[in-house]
């Protein structure tokens, strides 16, 4: 199991490398600004998510318009794995929600 | 770098330098960038800071104890050498999870607390505004205010003579160069699309702006030599009347408009924040002298330039003064008829702008940092009541092999708990707070600096916070480390016995809350009877139903003297056609609106040595002694046959006529306003002596003032005054029609009822009063909680031998003067100190006062009454219900 913050910056990491500003920004895109960690807690996640083996700093550049002076985030095989098994698990829960009707289940399912 | 970005970097610091090291600069930057995209508004930025803050201090707490365990992993030996701090975060969760056990205690905490750091927030921000806030010049502290003195006169920081000015511009060497303003601002009636404008302007020398160091933001400044040329016609914007009136476009540098009746030219805006020398400004104008001007005697004998200077790179001040002195010498010798005696000072910008709200700062800071130990001394006796309710808890932790040190730190952090919760909620006041003073007053150093919560204030409120954390903090501590452990628990019962010692500390900290409250509360009401003293003072005039609107003349359609006065002859006319007007009349300044100029004079057949020194002017005419209800007490009025081609007239006021012509009458003397009056001066006949009318404020005596008639001293700016049927601003749309069909294109300056301007006199006073009164009240609701608290706890502690002594027939009026026996005491001890430290420190108002003394004796009674009732009441109320409790229940309860 893995804490909610640490799965969101996973999740937000997910589709590309990001700098701690970039991951914020992918979070409040997808879950809004009140889900945005301070940026105390961000890195202190991130440390503790590298000491881990979930993400590892990206060795390469990314792309030509992104700022270079930036430390960048990558997901390793190891995070992405602990990204499925937790949504699997989250899955099964929410799952089990819809089944007591706490959750109304979507139109197109 | 911002304030706020320091402030990030400062909690940055507390996180473990390996950290630091590995991630700083990153999250600097990931918050800088944050911090940009939260956007202005204060509320946002404010919530956002907060929550960062709180991350940092977090993320510190977390990684030097065993909570972020594998991020610590940077360097583990930063660890060990933190040990002591194991386990704090456990605290800070038993610490949360115990306030959140007793609510009560812990809203009533944070609200005290809240209340005084609020207060403190908002008077610091003020201070800092005027104390420490840079000016928005380039090198501020080389700019130096130059001012004349002079003995005979009384004069300390007066205006300078232009032709004085200009001598020492070009005499003094260790003046980089020096510019001057006018301490006036002038409307200026500008012409847009055929549409009356009016607009606040300040007349200022060519290099004004080279020598604050600004920039224009489009086009330039004024050039020296811009300064000279009368039909030059160049004006410069400020950024918002470019904004209001020219739309923000920059191509209005250069275009040509009539401003004053000149065609004149746009050269430059000024950027955003500038409105240097008063936050009124609007737009400058060159002063538009001749170089004719500096041989004329009334160059150098009328002061209204305020000088301002730049000194040399490697000039120190006290040089500067130094050479200022030696050419101040010079001109006295060179021009003994007006430099005789004429000095001239020097003194840091700063000083100069702070001088009048200095005084009255200091004050509410003072008031302000008691208010917050007051505070702080009820929220220890909150805590020590509740930790009274504790003990058995503490001592069975003692027991169970928790270290003292241990203990008391889990204290020491649920007090910072509320303290941080009191300094969130403290900084949200404190805003509010700013908001209100802003609003109340025209605070803000004029044109130079704004009153704004910045990294600065925030700082304090953080410190202010730790401190009175730890203050309030420290008697529980004390109390638990030194407690005895086998005791409390023995004692058992509810766990109310807070053994006697606890009593005595919750007891002593009353005595100081009281001590403490009657001295602001003391303040409050000096301050209180001073206004009420000021306000019943008759300023000399009638203020009710007058209304006085500012028209000006301009000099385009109404050249010269006869066609200014056939302007304002018709306007009067057609003013007092109207049914809802009764009389009108003219005035050059208006009565408590400050003195227009002064001189000094001389009367027909005095010796060369006697000189009457620093009477003031004022023009008027007959119906402004009307209008304003100014009785003539001897002599005649001004009438219509006293025109230009007439002898000269003038009118004095009593205060004159008292301190010139003691013994001697008055009326039939001939005056002029020179030092040294002969054929070639102009002579006045004085015809008649008026009341007294207060010039500056209610609380400054009334001085010796002359008036001239508007027939024969015409003027083109002139303050109409009206006496109305109807409240005096719902007649202004007549005024405004009656003004139009007369002339559409002259505007209306400013309008306001004479009582206005009546309050505004006292506005400084009146700022004080709201903020010292607000803080006795708080001070007064503090110590009655304290009172009542310790009352009620002692009740509590007493139930049983309360039950006792009910169960053997006493009477409940004996056992209430038992309770209020020692309530009696203890208010009683912190009055007397309270009375004793008042007779200190009111000194520090004295300069504020009014009418009495700093320790008037009236307040001091009042006071002493208002206080001991409330105390007397804060603990009767528990007494009685301690009393009215059932023996057998009281005695079961056990």
């Amino acid at each position: 199991m893995i804490t909610p913050l640490t799965y969101t910056i996973l999740l937000a990491l997910a589709d590309g490398d990001r700098h701690g500003y970039g991951i914020i920004k992918e979070i409040e895109a997808r879950l809004g600004p009140a889900a945005a960690p301070s940026t105390g807690a961000l890195y202190l996640a991130l440390q503790r998510m590298e000491n881990e083996g979930l993400v590892t700093e990206s060795p390469a550049l990314p792309g030509p318009d992104e700022d270079a002076r930036r430390r960048y985030y990558r997901i390793t095989r190891r995070g992405r794995e602990a990204v499925r098994t937790e949504s699997a698990r989250l899955a099964a829960l929410v799952e089990t929600a819809r089944q007591k009707k706490l959750l109304p289940r979507r139109a197109d399912a | 770098m911002s304030a706020n970005e320091r402030l990030f970097r400062l909690l940055l610091r507390l996180v473990p330098e390996s950290f630091r090291e590995r991630h700083g600069e990153e999250m600097l930057e990931t918050h800088r960038l944050r911090l940009r995209d939260v956007g202005d508004r204060t509320m946002s930025r404010l919530a956002f800071l907060v929550r960062e803050s709180w991350g940092v201090l977090w993320l510190a707490v977390r990684l030097r104890t065993g909570g972020g365990r594998a991020a610590r992993s940077a360097r583990p030996a930063s660890v060990q050498r933190m040990g002591m701090l194991d386990g704090m975060v456990q605290d800070v969760r038993f610490g949360a999870r115990t306030l959140r056990r007793s609510p009560g205690y812990a809203l009533l905490a944070v609200i005290v607390l809240a209340l005084g750091i609020g207060a403190s927030t908002a008077i610091f921000s003020a201070a800092n505004a005027f104390f420490f806030r840079p000016l928005p010049f380039a090198d501020a502290d080389r700019l130096v205010m130059l001012y004349e003195t002079n003995p005979e006169y009384g004069w300390t920081d007066q205006t300078a003579a232009p032709a004085n000015f200009l001598d020492w511009r070009e005499q003094v060497s260790a003046f980089d160069d020096v510019a001057a303003y006018s301490s006036f601002i002038d409307d200026a009636s500008y012409v847009l699309d055929g549409e009356p404008v009016l607009l606040a302007a300040s007349a200022v020398t060519g290099n004004f702006f080279d020598v604050l160091g600004v920039r224009a933001a489009h086009g330039r400044g004024f050039r020296w030599d811009e300064t000279w040329a009368p039909g030059a016609g160049v004006v410069v914007l400020s950024h918002r009347v470019w904004m209001t009136h020219f739309g923000g476009d920059p191509g209005v540098v250069g275009r040509m408009y009539e401003i004053g009746g000149r065609p004149t030219q746009v050269v430059g805006v000024m950027p955003d924040g500038f409105s240097f020398p008063s936050s009124e400004t609007e737009l400058w104008l060159p002063w538009g002298w001749t170089p004719a001007n500096r041989d004329e005697v009334w160059f150098r004998r009328a002061h209204f330039v305020r000088p301002i200077a730049r000194l040399a790179s490697e000039a120190t001040p006290a040089r500067a003064a130094a050479e200022l002195d030696v050419v101040v010498e010079r001109l006295q010798r060179a021009y003994p008829e007006t430099n005789s005696v004429m000095g001239a000072g020097m003194m840091p910008l700063r000083d100069f702008l702070i001088r009048d709200v200095r005084r009255p700062l200091l004050i509410l800071f003072g008031a302000v940092v008691l208010l917050l130990l007051l505070a702080c001394a009820n929220v220890a006796n909150l805590t020590l009541v509740r930790g009274a309710e504790r003990g058995r808890e503490i001592a069975l932790r003692h027991a169970l092999g928790a270290g003292r040190l241990r203990v008391a730190r889990q204290l020491l952090i649920e007090n910072l708990l509320l303290a941080l919760a009191g300094g969130a909620l403290g900084i949200a006041l404190g805003w509010a707070g700013v908001r209100a003073l802003a609003a109340l007053t025209q605070l803000g150093i004029d044109g130079a600096t704004t009153i704004a919560l910045d990294g600065r204030v925030i700082l304090f409120t953080l410190a202010a916070t730790l401190a009175s954390g730890i203050l309030f903090g420290l008697a529980p501590v004390m109390r638990a480390t030194t407690g005895r452990i086998h005791g409390t628990i023995i004692e058992g019962g509810t766990g109310a016995s807070a053994g006697r010692s606890g009593l005595r500390t919750v007891r002593a900290l009353v005595t100081v809350e009281v001590t403490l409250a009657l001295l602001l509360t003391m303040a409050a009401g000096l301050v209180m009877r001073s206004f009420l003293l000021m306000r019943s003072v008759d300023p000399g005039f009638r203020t009710e139903g007058v209304l006085a609107v500012q028209i000006t003349a301009p000099s385009a359609r109404y050249p010269g003297r006869d066609e200014v006065l056939a302007f304002q002859d018709r306007l009067a006319a057609a003013l007092e056609a109207r049914p809802d007007i009764e009389r009108a009349g003219f005035v050059a300044r208006l009565p408590l609106d400050g003195p227009s100029w002064s001189s000094q004079f001389q009367a027909r057949g005095w010796p060369p040595d006697r000189i009457g020194f620093e009477i003031l002017h004022r023009r008027a005419d007959a119906g402004y002694f009307d209008v304003l209800e100014i009785p003539l007490v001897r002599g005649r009025m001004f009438e219509p046959r006293d025109r230009g081609d007439a002898p000269l007239v003038v009118l004095i006021n009593e205060t004159f006529a008292r301190e010139h012509f003691p013994g001697e009458d008055p009326i039939g003397q001939r005056i002029a306003f020179d030092r040294a009056a002969d054929e070639r001066s102009t002579w006045y006949e004085i015809i008649g002596i008026v009341a007294d009318q207060h010039q500056l404020s209610p609380g400054v005596p009334a001085r010796a003032e002359v008036f001239e008639h508007r027939y024969q001293d015409w003027w083109r700016g002139a303050w109409v005054v009206m006496r109305t049927r109807a409240e005096p601003m719902s007649v202004l749309p007549t005024v405004r029609a009656a003004l139009r069909e007369i002339d559409p294109l002259v505007p209306i300056a400013e309008a306001q009822p004479l009582r206005d301007v009546w309050r505004a006199s006292m506005a400084r006073e009146e700022f004080i009063l709201v903020l010292l009164g607000a803080f006795g009240v708080v001070a007064l609701l503090l110590a009655t909680v304290g009172v009542y608290a310790v009352t009620a706890q002692a009740a509590r502690r007493r139930t049983r031998e309360i039950g006792i002594r009910m169960a053997l027939g006493a009477r409940s009026a004996d056992v209430i003067t038992l309770m209020l026996r020692h309530s009696l005491v203890m208010v009683g001890a912190g009055l007397a100190a309270g009375l004793a430290l008042s007779l200190v420190a009111n000194r520090a108002l004295g300069s504020v006062l009014y009418g009495i003394a700093p320790n008037d004796p009236v307040t001091t009674v009042i006071v002493v009454l208002v206080l001991s009732a409330v105390a007397a009441v804060a603990s009767y109320v528990p007494a009685r219900t301690a009393t009215s409790v059932d023996p057998v229940r009281s005695l079961k309860q056990e």
